[in-house]
């Protein structure tokens, strides 16, 4: 039997064209190679704290995953393969005061449809930097955190999420922007 | 992983009194966490901040986020960005995509993994 779907055509985008299912892809990756399903962070209550000053007064503080570059740890260019050994364990700070040479080749990002090339697509120091000097945000804090991306929840909650709070608050920071790469 | 270590920081300093918003492209992994502010671009991983070299995209999401902080009127707000990564959304269909990996491809990836756990393992040890 043959069903006539007739009346006016009706432009729906196509099917594909909505945020990537990234937790059902990854878990289906882990079941192909043979690695037991990961198991994502899951909360029903989420926190809120209004913003305590208006921006044009409140500091605010960039907080990253991407890492310092270390010399002699292989290729951490755009577009490296991804490299392990770039990794980070520790929650790590610097100065915002030039943009510090921060790259993303320890991470998972989307090497085939992007390069990395552009360090302001993961880390938009400038960005900030420019909305403190328009009077957008009161100010910027003076040092950018760098947060640990680690498989193990207990480690990120038990020992990285505190230590970017405490960093935060030696700070004096109201507000965080946190990018992921 | 960088979605929900940012997704888990992001809660933790919310919770004790600071503001926080997310910039990210991995929408499914932050809202199943759950954070206060999530700012949402449509582009492929490592594009949280706006498309590379282009100046005016970077400047148009960074201050959408400034409006999400400060105007959210409660937590799990996302906005999303209307900017499009290209005309063409295919490039969706590529990540991860199981049916371009052929046995020999998965017993190498397989094979990655591992050496890439054990490199990550000795540094981790060594820090």
């Amino acid at each position: 039997m043959t069903t006539t779907v007739s009346g006016p055509k009706i432009a729906f985008a196509a099917d594909y064209d909505a945020p990537i299912p990234y937790m059902q892809r990854t878990r289906d990756y882990y079941q192909l190679l043979g690695f037991a399903p990961y198991r994502w962070a899951h909360f029903i209550d989420v926190p809120f704290t209004p913003l305590r000053v208006p921006l044009d007064r409140a500091r605010v503080a960039l907080i990253t995953t991407a890492a310092p570059f270390q010399p002699g740890v292989g290729d951490q260019g755009p577009g490296a393969p991804y490299n392990a050994a770039a990794k980070f364990y520790t929650v790590y700070s610097t100065s915002i005061e030039t943009v510090p040479d921060l790259r993303i080749s320890h991470v998972g990002y989307d090497r085939l449809h992007t390069t990395a090339a552009d360090i302001n697509t993961y880390l938009p120091l400038t960005q900030l930097k420019n909305a403190a000097v328009a009077g957008r945000l009161g100010s910027l804090a003076p040092r950018l955190h760098g947060a640990p991306t680690n498989r193990s929840h207990r480690v990120t909650i038990e020992t990285d999420t505190p230590e970017l709070l405490r960093r935060c608050r030696e700070d004096g920071a109201d507000a965080a922007v946190l990018v992921p790469s | 992983m960088c979605h929900q270590t940012v997704s888990l920081a992001a809660r933790h300093l919310e919770e004790n009194g600071i503001s926080t918003l997310v910039m990210g492209c991995a929408k499914d992994i932050v809202e199943y966490c759950g954070v206060p502010r999530f700012l949402f671009s449509d582009f492929p991983l490592g594009n949280s901040a706006g498309r590379p070299f282009d100046r005016a995209s970077q400047a148009q999401t960074l201050e959408l986020a400034l409006r999400v902080l400060e105007s959210a009127p409660g937590p799990r707000t996302t906005v999303q960005s209307p900017l499009r990564w290209s005309e063409d959304a295919a490039w969706k269909l590529d990540y991860l995509d199981l049916t371009k990996l052929s046995p020999e491809k998965i017993a190498e990836r397989r094979k990655e993994f591992d050496e890439v756990k054990s490199v990550a393992r000795a540094k981790r040890e060594s820090s």
